[in-house]
């Protein structure tokens, strides 16, 4: 006993990580296998009876836990992006390039001490950043990730969204009134004033859009805008899509139109008593709201996950040209895993070991005063980046889903990064020119474009 | 302090209701009223709302608190209340030697310390009647200029700031932190310096201040007008600044205003020109105006001004004679019996010192005028029937410093 105790005692924090996790993780598979042989065919048909609960479940539980990361990925390309623009260094501390920076944040708020100041409505207080926060969340349900990678298809997606997205502002209100302070309580007011307000021409400038569509599903409207780029409702729709991103701008509470918690004006607005994990929750919506709008924006007006061009006539065009140079290599390998047996087995042993000493041996020869075991890793770590890439490649051409996602992302995080840029660049907006710019300028752009649109479609249609 | 009455569940039964007092803070003060004006302010009308702004709140620019009576977003009427930073430096000087007072100065505008050391020493010297030596005068006036620059630099990002914008106030530190090193370089400190002394300046220039200068100065005006072509040319931020807090000039007159903020409701008066001191007759600089008088215009001002303040700084390094920076000065200094007053034109206006002196090595009466205060009582004239985002402009445009307002 006292050999064991001093043996684990002598074990590093990660050798004690991997000493208590192994054994875990071997028991929980090997009863995971057990069970799939014992009831897998019941399980099964159990299952394959209730694939609607089935799927509700999988995409809810894929869709909380997906905001958390995209929360993290916002937080800290803002910290770095408006660094960099402050000609500041930024986070570089935790992780590389400081990456891990948003997660230490977000240990450090569930940390904090959970406040309720004396004079609040304390079941109001504590709720109000779960509406947010549960608003921001359905708003995902409809979004068209890639082909086929969706929570659900509602054929009215695009009216859903709008309403969920509108209930966000019932959080920030009863955040505001609830807090008993009167930052608090201008910042609740600013916000339902301005989202109300901003609702209005966000959905107009929609509606022109859901004429040439004929549609209100989000997958059909991503499905037309397929092929070349010329197809997406952005080049149908230009002034559309303007009005539809400063709307989203204020919708989600980001600068030029942050009124709702300008810093400088009532402190913090709405979140000025909140600490803790509440307040963690108001941030994780607010950056939840920049990918879910710039998603949004991508998905109805640049293709969603369409990539600009066509791929297949590219592909023929190489597959063509190929042969011609003496390369029969086809671009989709048919591999059949089962029919290789052995062999595969060998080529996943022998494949990473031979890549990396292929890597590694030009640095090991060309440089005497190379280590081996760093010629190794810098092998190893080239061997995994080729691979990698080749793998992604590979996916890229063979899944279309992976090329969606890609291709989502990519626009989806431009569009992110253009928020953040606003951020750096622009003052804050008064609240009674934040007013008067939605209802005189993009109210009324947003009804002639409405008009304009619908009479070019009975002029084209008649 | 009062109190309302509150009901909350009780921590044994959550069924049971319990009513509480629970405080809540209303800027009320805790006595009766003591004037006219006091009682009708905090005699909240139907649907007004009294909100504290400070004393710890981001836009202020220190430590001051302004009460605001608001119905809805406007403001109805608004009370600074003054005195969170409060020090008693005049009666400080009265206890200090000629000397030691001059460490008084640097504190009371901590952005531009040198403004308030410069107009200290020319009283003393009136009251001594020193003769300051040319090269201590050039000195003095470079380094000023400088340290006008960087206040103005300054004011310009938090102006910025306090609109909401985050970048400009970093591009500003950029280059009043070259400023502030390089003054730093024959000083010693970044912040206080403590250069002027009665007959001259601490120390002459050195090689490192003149290398840094020489560097910076070749490129400041790139710099500057790439910063401000953020802001200027920024349709947010002109709409947000242009008609708000607009002052005529009589009225600014009659609130006794002085520096940028005259001169941009169109009244051309400049301490540098108007009652000239040091060696300002022997330079040629422009005293920039604007008619406007609004936010806008104070803010264009200080842009002309920083350009104006580097004509200057290339004309001191060309006509800089050689000599002594130090009059000879006894260590112990007595003046005869008398009063001086003197003011320089500082950054935010006009600084002026007047001590009065009774043959003793202490002055006997000092007095200290600062103009960030006269700028300060304006708020009632220029931001009632504003919407609150408004005060926020005009207190950055106004660019006013706590440490010489509560002295």
């Amino acid at each position: 006993m006292t050999a064991v105790a001093r043996a684990w005692g002598r074990l590093t924090l990660p050798g004690k990580v991997v000493f208590t996790l192994v054994p875990i993780l071997a028991v929980l598979t090997a009863s995971l296998i057990a069970l799939i042989v014992l009831f897998g065919g019941a399980a099964l048909d159990i299952l394959n009876a209730n694939l609607g609960v089935v799927r509700f479940v999988a995409a809810a539980t894929v869709i909380l836990v997906i905001t958390i990361p995209i929360a993290f990925l916002n937080i800290y390309l803002e910290m770095k992006i408006i660094a960099l623009m402050n000609l500041r260094v930024g986070p570089d501390r935790v992780g590389p390039w400081g990456t891990a920076l948003s997660v230490v944040h977000g240990l450090k708020v569930l940390m904090k001490e959970d406040f309720t100041p004396s004079g609040a409505d304390s079941v109001v207080f504590t709720w109000a950043p779960v509406v947010t926060y549960a608003a921001a969340v359905l708003t995902l349900v409809v979004l068209p990730f890639a082909p086929g990678l969706y929570a659900q298809d509602f054929n009215i997606g695009l009216l859903f969204f709008f309403a969920m997205g509108g209930l966000g502002v019932v959080g920030l209100l009863m955040g505001g009134w609830a807090s008993f302070n009167k930052y608090s309580l201008l910042g609740g007011l600013r916000s339902a004033a301005q989202i109300i307000s901003y609702e209005i021409p966000l959905t107009l400038s929609v509606v022109g859009l859901l004429i040439l569509a004929g549609t209100m599903s989000l997958n059909t409207i991503v499905v037309q805008q397929d092929g070349w780029f010329a197809n997406w409702y952005v080049f149908r729709q230009p002034l559309a899509f303007v009005i539809f991103f400063i709307a989203a701008t204020a919708e989600a509470n980001r600068t030029p139109f942050d009124l709702t918690e300008a810093d400088s004006e009532i402190v913090a607005g709405f979140a000025t008593e909140y600490s803790g994990m509440r307040f963690g929750f108001f941030f994780f919506a607010e950056y939840v709201n920049v990918f879910i709008l710039s998603a949004l924006t991508v998905v109805l007006f640049l293709g969603g996950w369409n990539a600009p061009f066509e791929i297949d006539p590219l592909l023929d065009w190489i597959g063509g040209i190929l042969p011609g140079l003496g390369i029969t290599t086809p671009v989709t390998i048919a591999l059949d895993p089962g029919g290789l047996g052995l062999p595969l087995l060998f080529l996943l042993l022998l494949v990473p070991p031979l890549g990396t000493l292929l890597f590694a041996a030009p640095f090991f020869l060309l440089r005497s005063s190379m280590r081996w075991w760093v010629a190794l890793i810098i092998g190893f770590l080239l061997f995994n980046v080729v691979a990698g890439g080749l793998v992604m490649a590979w996916a890229y051409v063979s899944f279309e889903a992976v090329a969606g996602l890609l291709w989502f992302l990519g626009k989806t995080f431009f569009f992110v990064f253009v928020f953040v840029w606003m951020r750096g660049t622009l003052p804050r907006v008064r609240i009674d020119q934040l007013m008067g710019f939605a209802w005189k300028w993009l109210l009324p752009a947003s009804l002639l474009n409405l008009f304009v649109t619908a009479l070019a479609v009975v002029v084209v249609g008649s | 302090m009062t109190t309302t009455d509150h009901r909350r569940a009780s921590a044994d039964d959550p069924r049971v209701m319990l009513d509480e007092q629970v405080g809540v803070f209303e800027p009320i003060p805790p006595y009766p009223p003591r004037t006219e004006r006091e009682a009708e302010f905090y005699s909240v009308g139907d649907g007004e709302l009294l909100i504290n702004i400070g004393p710890h709140h981001p836009a202020t620019h220190g430590v001051m608190r302004v009460v605001m009576k608001l119905n809805g977003e406007t403001i109805v009427d608004l009370d600074p209340v003054l005195g969170y930073l409060h020090r008693g430096v005049e009666k400080l000087c009265e206890n200090a030697d000629f000397h030691q007072t001059i460490a008084y100065m640097d504190p009371l505008e901590y952005v531009s310390s040198l403004f308030c050391e410069w107009p200290a020493v020319m009283a003393y010297e009136k009251l001594l009647d020193v003769e300051v030596p040319r090269r201590a005068e050039y000195i003095r006036v470079l380094t000023g200029e400088l340290n006008r620059v960087s206040s103005h630099l300054l004011a310009m990002g938090f102006h910025a700031l306090d609109l909401g914008g985050l970048t400009p106030i970093l591009y500003s530190f950029i280059e009043r932190d070259e400023i502030v090193e390089m003054l730093a370089a024959i000083t010693g400190q970044r912040m206080l310096f403590n250069y002027f002394r009665i007959g001259g300046v601490n120390g002459d220039l050195n090689h490192e201040f003149m290398s840094r200068l020489g560097d910076w100065m070749s490129r400041a005006t790139e710099q500057v007008e790439a910063n401000v072509g953020l802001l200027s040319e920024n349709e947010i931020f002109v709409r947000r600044n242009r008609d708000i807090g607009v002052m005529d000039p009589e009225t600014a007159i009659k609130m006794c205003w002085t520096g940028p903020n005259l001169r941009a409701s169109g009244v051309p008066f400049d301490i540098r020109r108007a009652h000239p001191y040091s060696v300002y007759p022997e330079l040629d600089f422009d005293i920039p105006t604007r008619k406007e008088g609004d936010s806008l215009a104070r803010y264009l001002l200080r842009i002309d001004e920083v350009k104006q303040s580097l004509r200057i700084i290339d004309q001191c390094l060309h006509q800089m004679p050689d000599g002594p920076v130090l009059a000879k000065l006894p260590r112990l200094l007595r003046p005869r019996p008398g009063r001086a007053f003197a003011a320089v034109e500082g950054p935010r206006g006009e600084y002026a010192i007047y001590a009065v002196s009774d043959g003793t090595d202490q002055p006997f009466r000092f007095r200290i005028h600062d103009p960030s205060f006269l700028h300060l009582q304006s708020f009632g004239r220029l931001v009632p029937g504003k919407l609150i985002a408004d005060w926020m402009t005009v207190n950055a445009s106004l660019d006013p410093i706590m440490g010489g307002i509560d002295k």
